[in-house]
């Protein structure tokens, strides 16, 4: 049986500054008709490459050396542009990871389904507005002909991923390729876009490449696994089995990073009240002359931080964790509600700057790009008394060579720089770290190093950390409480022990049942 | 400093503009001392004399050496225009910073009445106060640096405002530093490479505004040999003798692509970006 | 476009005005030691001194001589010209009409010029389009008005003898001469315009040609004729209305050097002799009305822009 879509011996590279930067080497993988193949891999992995490759849209620098691309038999690479377009968009269709960006901002929504529908379709204006409804009530979404009137920043990332999806389905395409889908979406409304692809996928027959760097969400999606890695395939099997009973050192090293909550890492106590919020509310904005108040973006929020203790602080965007955080280190103004050790503070004073420090989540703009390593976590040190000598064995506790000091951000990776940014926040011994998303933008065996230096910090200094991430199966394997926002207002607060138990409010059992779980089986 | 000139040879911009500035450069340090003739020197018989060995760029209606009356007017031009903006910028920039620092009302009204200002054209401010303080090579210069105030605050302004709301300055407002410190120490670092980038690149335009303000007579005074003034004088002459307004108006030409040029490579060479 | 949206901005007009009426004023009238003697000279006898600056009002404290110009001005009197003792108002208007009459003109042409250009040069990146423009425009920044103009003057007027050198013909009297007349000027002064946007439009279609939706609409099928013609150009031309009103202000400035080189009474001509002369009602009145032209054309762009974006519905 002829597969869908094969890859055969495909090498790829990127013309750079003169030299060709390999980015897939000698890559060979298939999709059955009708069948689900998930390619997993980290950042570099080539992934996204593939997907460009597939559908014939590589950058110019782009050079291809050997291999066939076949759908349905028919090597995609020898075919001309104007062979290509009757493919693209309905033989193989395309569901991209953000909705905002994969929408003309100045075009009206029906403008641009219709589009796509009188392209691939050859319907008339009339029958593509009348198609363009049943698609839109299909996927569903309620009041199709108003989100047709509407431009994108009118509506939620959610309806615009449906519509993109709906879009992609109409051309009744053989292959869909979904290059992380959900990433840019909250999980609960993810979740159920996983559940609108299976039954989609299910009734067209249509087969599916599955990219994403997700791979507890790739296992419950797909039939099949390709694990990539730096180019090359690394490994592939059944989606059920791959995880289980990985055949390589590499698949197994990742699945082993995938936060998993039955898998407990802190152990220790948290000792009394350290930090204690008493009803914070933070609003944005003005009231104008005429006009409605703004709304509160934190609202009413109360718990407190003990010493030592871990509390995770979950929510999807706009939940106002964010501003919760900003909030707590005085970089949003609020009233005098809260208390550092029993003291009121009113003032943020110098107790207060060093007993509470903050690491944002991005790297790149939390580190000033003009000074160097070693000064910038030199400054708390002398700001709070510190010696500055002891920058070298900073940068050895974050597991940083001590003569990076004298490099400049920019010539650090992505990981690298969030460690600086823990050392800085560390330098001078604070009592309680805010940490904001650290671990969003960075890869997932990335990740579990920086959470794993995090607790090492912890064991040592006994630090209190405010951990503030969407990532529920992260938190649960580290916190000791965790505390769940919603719209500004702080829903639930529970243990560890009490969320694994079952226990909580609705909002946050939804939470829990919408984040996938790798299944490893019985290994550890 | 060093690394930033190195990235910049790496540029073709930044060479060229390097080597064109070069050369005004030398005109204006070396000018009088390698130009063959007096600027000055008026002589009858060569008037509208054609470029030859004996007069490189020709003479113009008085007789005088073209190529040396442009070696000299670099010293008047060049440097002026420079001082110029420098000035405006400085001082386009404290408003720009302060205002992005200070934001909310304040930051709005003043942007407000900057852009207010604004809805004079650079050209007829600088005329209206030259008209006024009257003409002259400084009171030229003075008022293309205050033509150029508004533009400079507007853009430091909106450098400032992204630099002011990236996660570093925020780092250091959580560390609880002072006003002074961030703008000093955490901002001003990042905002100067753009507006090093834009200043230069102003120079040109002050070049030219300065040679247009001569023109209109209300710069530059004669004899001097300020190529703007040079240019309005060929004027009248244009069909005897063409090479009394290509001399000039060359030499503006080549000093405003030279800066243009540096602009451009200076843009490229001051920004990091990732060198792994 | 709501009601309320326009009246702030007609509001932030109003300020523009009140702040260029007082720099313009402030500048002219109080600014100078003593405006009397910089008019008649530095040998004049004591009462004449004393007899214009009661003419002029200049014995008054500066707020209360401000507010009578202003006055005067917002009623429509802008005062008496010290040099043809003619009022000021009727002469400017009709001096204004041929200055916008250029000015319209050049932005006609840069728009008709430029801006296919600055798109070509894009979608042809390296190519030898991209390459010539983008060099005639490095030298057309590089060159100030009076240089373009006495150049094409001499190229087109002197040596080919295809054009006028100088002078104005009303529209209404000759119109295949007053064309003729114009073509110097307009081109003079939209050179640099020109070299400005056609940077501008390119480097916006660019980034516009880079950006996600774009490629999101190719991986959809859609041909490149479409994408370019509904997608592309929608919007990277958004931009460019905004700088093109923002080039209204530059584009003044050169008028008033054009208008000097080929003799054309518009208001930038107006400003030149009222300086020489020492005119003062004439050249605050000239200023005043410059800087309402650029007011207002940023106005109608800010609605222009309302009205195309989708993301600017309310202020």
């Amino acid at each position: 049986m002829t597969p869908l879509l094969a890859v055969e011996d495909y090498t790829l590279g990127y013309r750079v500054a003169g030299a060709v930067r390999p980015v897939l080497k000698r890559l060979s993988l298939a999709v059955a008709p009708g069948e689900v193949l998930g390619l997993v891999g980290e950042s570099g992995s080539g992934k996204s490459s593939l997907a460009a490759a597939i559908m014939r849209a590589l950058p110019r620098n782009a050079r291809e050396e050997g291999g066939r691309i076949a759908l349905e038999g028919q090597d995609l690479r020898g075919l001309p542009e104007r062979a290509l377009r009757p493919i693209r968009g309905r033989r193989i269709g395309m569901v991209f990871q953000d909705p905002s960006a994969a929408l003309n901002p100045t075009l009206t929504i029906g403008r641009q389904v219709r589009e796509v529908l009188r392209l691939h379709r050859g319907l008339n204006p009339a029958a593509a507005q009348a198609e363009a409804l049943d698609i839109l009530g299909h996927v569903g979404l309620r009041d199709p002909a108003a989100i047709l009137r509407r431009y994108p920043h009118q509506v939620s990332g959610g309806e615009k991923q449906r519509v993109l999806i709906a879009t992609a389905f109409a051309t009744r395409p053989e292959l869909l390729i979904l290059d992380e889908p959900t990433t840019a979406l909250d999980v609960i409304t993810g979740a159920r876009i996983l559940e609108l692809f299976a039954t989609l996928l299910r009734e067209t027959g249509a087969g599916a490449l599955y990219i994403s760097h997700d791979l507890a969400l790739v296992a419950h999606v797909s039939d099949r696994i390709a694990v990539l890695r730096s180019g090359r395939l690394v490994e592939q099997g059944a989606a059920r089995q791959i995880f289980v009973a990985p055949q390589h050192a590499y698949t197994r090293e990742l699945a082993d990073a995938v936060p998993r909550p039955e898998r407990r890492l802190t152990q220790s106590t948290p000792g009394p009240a350290l930090l204690e919020l008493d009803g914070i509310g933070v609003t944005y904005g003005r009231k104008r002359l005429f006009g409605p108040a703004p709304a509160p973006t934190v609202r009413e929020v109360s718990f407190s931080v003990r010493e030592g203790e871990i509390l995770g602080v979950v929510g999807e965007s706009g939940s106002g964790k964010s501003t919760l955080a900003r909030a707590l280190t005085g970089l949003v103004p609020h009233a005098d509600r809260l208390r550092l050790r029993g003291a009121v503070v009113g003032r943020m004073g110098r107790d207060y700057r060093r007993a509470v420090q903050v690491v944002f989540q991005h790297p790149d703009a939390s580190l000033n790009p003009r000074h160097t390593v070693g000064s910038q976590i030199a400054r708390p040190l002398r700001l709070f008394g510190g010696d500055v000598r002891e920058v070298p064995r900073l940068l050895e506790q974050v597991r940083l060579p001590a003569d990076y000091a004298r490099r400049y951000p920019h010539q650090l990776s992505g990981g690298e720089k969030q460690r600086v940014a823990i050392a800085r926040a560390f330098a001078a011994r604070p009592a309680l770290v805010i940490c904001d998303e650290i671990t969003a933008p960075l890869d997932v065996s990335v990740q579990a190093t920086v959470i794993e230096l995090l607790l090492e910090l912890h064991r040592l200094h006994g630090t209190a950390y405010l951990f503030i991430t969407h990532d529920l199966n992260l938190v649960r394997q580290i916190a000791h409480r965790i505390a769940v926002m919603q719209a500004g207002r702080l829903m639930d607060l529970q243990s560890d022990t009490a969320i694994a138990a079952g226990e909580g409010a609705p909002y946050t059992r939804a939470l829990i049942d919408a984040s996938p779980r790798l299944d490893l089986g019985d290994r550890p | 400093m060093i690394e930033t000139f190195r990235r910049l040879g790496r540029t073709p911009q930044g060479v060229l503009g390097l080597l064109l500035l070069l050369i005004v450069g030398l005109a204006c340090l070396l000018g009088p001392m390698v130009a063959p003739f007096d600027p000055e020197m008026i002589d009858f018989m060569g008037r509208y004399a054609a470029p030859s060995t004996r007069h490189w760029l020709g003479g113009d209606q008085l007789g005088r050496d073209v190529l040396s009356r442009l070696l000299w007017g670099a010293r008047t031009t060049v440097p002026l225009a420079l001082l110029a903006t420098l000035g405006g910028t400085i001082v386009g920039a404290v408003i720009g910073t302060a205002s992005a620092f200070w934001g909310g009302r304040v930051d709005e009204a003043i942007m407000r009445t900057v852009d207010a200002v604004m809805a004079i054209p650079g050209l007829l401010l600088a005329l209206l106060i030259v008209g006024t303080v009257g003409a002259g090579s400084l009171n030229a210069a003075l008022a293309v640096a205050i033509a150029f105030v508004p533009s400079m605050a507007r853009i430091t302004r909106s450098v400032a405002l992204s630099v002011r709301r990236l996660d570093y300055v925020g780092a250091a407002l959580a560390r609880g530093e002072g006003a002074g410190w961030i703008v000093l120490a955490e901002m001003l670092p990042n905002v100067v490479a753009p507006i090093v980038v834009e200043t230069t690149i102003r120079v040109a335009f002050a070049v030219m505004l300065f040679a247009t303000l001569s023109f209109l007579g209300l710069g530059a005074q004669p004899p001097a040999a300020d190529w703007g003034l040079m240019a309005a004088e060929a004027r009248r002459t244009l069909h005897q003798a063409p090479w009394t307004m290509i001399g000039p108006a060359g030499a503006i030409a080549l000093t405003a692509i030279g800066f243009n040029l540096l602009g451009d490579g200076l843009r490229d060479a001051l920004n990091p970006r990732d060198e792994r | 476009m709501s009601l309320r949206w326009l009246l702030r901005r007609l509001g932030l007009v109003l300020y523009t005005m009140l702040v260029v009426s007082v720099i313009v004023f402030g500048i002219t009238q109080v600014l100078p030691a003593d405006a009397a003697t910089t008019l008649l000279g530095e040998n004049a006898t004591a009462e004449a001194l004393a007899a214009v600056r009661t003419r002029l009002g200049l014995d008054q404290p500066a707020a209360v001589q401000y507010w009578h110009w202003l006055s005067g001005v917002v009623t429509g009197d802008f005062g008496t010209s010290m040099r043809t003792g003619q009022p000021v108002g009727p002469v400017l208007m009709l001096a204004l009409g041929r200055s916008l009459l250029v000015a319209a003109c050049a932005l006609l042409l840069v728009v008709v010029l430029a801006v296919p250009l600055g798109v070509v040069a894009a979608l042809r990146r390296g190519g030898a389009i991209d390459l010539g423009a983008g060099l005639l425009s490095y030298v057309g920044v590089s060159l100030p008005e009076f240089v373009t103009g006495t150049l094409l003057l001499m190229l087109l007027a002197d040596w080919l003898g295809w054009l006028p050198a100088t002078g104005y013909v009303a529209l209404t009297d000759d119109p295949a001469d007053a064309v003729r007349h114009l073509v110097l000027p307009v081109l003079t002064v939209s050179l640099v315009l020109m070299a400005h946007i056609s940077r501008m439009v390119r480097s916006e279609t660019v980034d516009v040609l880079h950006s996600d939706y774009i490629r999101a609409a190719r991986l959809k099928g859609l041909p490149p004729g479409r994408i370019v013609v509904g997608h592309v150009l929608r919007n990277a031309m958004l931009p460019v209305v905004t700088v093109l009103a923002l080039d209204v202000g530059y584009l003044l400035g050169g008028i008033i050097v054009v208008e000097e080189i080929f003799a054309i009474p518009g208001i930038g001509r107006a400003v030149i002799t009222a300086i020489t002369s020492r005119d003062l009602p004439m050249l605050q009145a000239a200023a005043l009305i410059m800087a309402a032209t650029y007011a207002v054309a940023n106005l109608l762009a800010d609605m222009a822009l309302s009205v195309l974006d989708p993301r600017i519905r309310y202020d």
